[in-house]
């Protein structure tokens, strides 16, 4: 992937095909890829000859990174029989923990928290497996730089460097421990879950056990009145997922980590 | 078009951490209304027309009406099919 990513500047193809390359698109033909940000800002790969940016009078130099740590790099990563998944990972030992998620469920702050429990930071955002061995699944290190909000940034004390792009409230920044930087096979993926907000809070208590069918029979409310009550208790009630283990020996894990929570709820003291 | 108001007696509503959820009365679909349209549905208020509607959701998101006018016209029309809104 070193030798693929290396980066030259000039003049690069309009078109991998047979129409020009809209804005905020990218095309991939062969063994060459293209892809075009804002402001007339291309980037192309060309296997075995790394990538040619080329920078229009309306590019915008601060998303350059940005553009060449994500879509490119991926491109560049998939076209060599490489997988790159959405996630941020930290190195334990000899293996990777990595994070994946919606944007905003956190990969990238907790990848950054990790790094205070002596878990270094192993890559942000996208992760490249390697699936050549059919026995081991093994993960490239990625970039050595994570995107965190200034929130998250005081939250986990990581080294705020400049900001992301002018539109993203985010700077990049070093982790506050050491970065993983070899190959490692991967041990887990863990997904992270979103809090149960709006209108999932409602959908959660339609329940479809007895004692939900007795209320109703008992009460006989209209469609109105339901969601009235529904509402009220969603509005009212805290709620929280949690995903038991199932497995006896992680088992007592479980339980103090739901304890631990429990103590630490507004409404326990 | 004249003015948007909401037809209370076809839904019920409430608000949960800033999401707005919709029940239909006549068939208990719900909807399910975030940013931008939580703000035109809390903009309906049985006085502001289509183009008052439009042009407080450009001071509030500081967007100019080519953007949104087409974007809105559809979800009022979409209001308006499900039985919710119409204009008087």
């Amino acid at each position: 992937m070193q030798r693929e990513t290396r980066i030259s500047y000039g003049p690069v193809p309009r078109s991998l095909g047979d129409q020009n390359i809209a804005e905020i698109a990218w095309q991939m033909a062969g063994d060459r890829f293209l892809l075009r940000a804002a402001g007339d800002h291309y980037f192309f790969y060309s296997r075995d000859e790394g990538i040619t940016v080329e920078r229009g009078d309306g590019a915008v130099l601060e998303e350059e990174e940005l553009w060449l740590n994500g879509s490119v790099y991926a491109a560049i990563a998939s076209m060599n029989g490489l997988l790159p998944i959405h996630a941020s990972a930290v190195a334990h030992r000899s293996t990777v923990v990595a994070f994946t998620g919606v944007p905003g469920s956190g990969k990238s702050t907790l990848a950054a928290a990790l790094a205070n429990f002596g878990l270094p930071m192993f890559c942000d955002d996208t992760l490249v497996l390697d699936l050549s061995n059919p026995d081991e699944i093994v993960c490239h290190p990625g970039h050595k730089r994570l995107k965190l909000s200034p929130d998250a940034a005081e939250l986990t004390g990581a080294e705020v460097q400049e900001r992301v792009s002018p539109a993203i409230d985010k700077h990049y920044a070093h982790p506050a421990a050491d970065v993983g930087d070899r190959p490692l096979p991967l041990g887990s993926l863990i997904f992270l879950e979103e809090p149960i907000a709006g209108a999932e809070r409602m959908l959660r208590l339609d329940d479809n056990h007895y004692t939900a069918h007795l209320f109703a029979a008992a009460q006989q409310f209209s469609r109105g009145e339901q969601f009235e009550l529904r509402a009220r208790l969603a509005r009212a009630i805290s709620m929280a997922r949690f995903i038991r283990p199932i497995d006896r020996s992680v088992f007592a894990g479980g339980v103090s980590l739901l304890a631990e929570y429990i103590s630490g709820q507004p409404w326990a003291r | 078009m004249g003015a948007l108001t909401k037809l209370k007696d076809r839904y019920s509503e409430t608000e949960i951490d800033g999401e707005i959820i919709i029940m239909r009365l006549d068939n208990g679909e719900l909807l399910s209304l975030t940013d931008t349209g939580a703000a035109i549905w809390r903009l309906i208020d049985g006085v502001r027309d289509r183009g008052q509607l439009v042009a407080a959701l450009n001071r509030q998101f500081d967007i100019s009406s080519q953007d949104v006018g087409p974007q809105v016209d559809d979800f009022l029309t979409a209001l308006k099919q499900a039985g919710l809104v119409a204009s008087v």
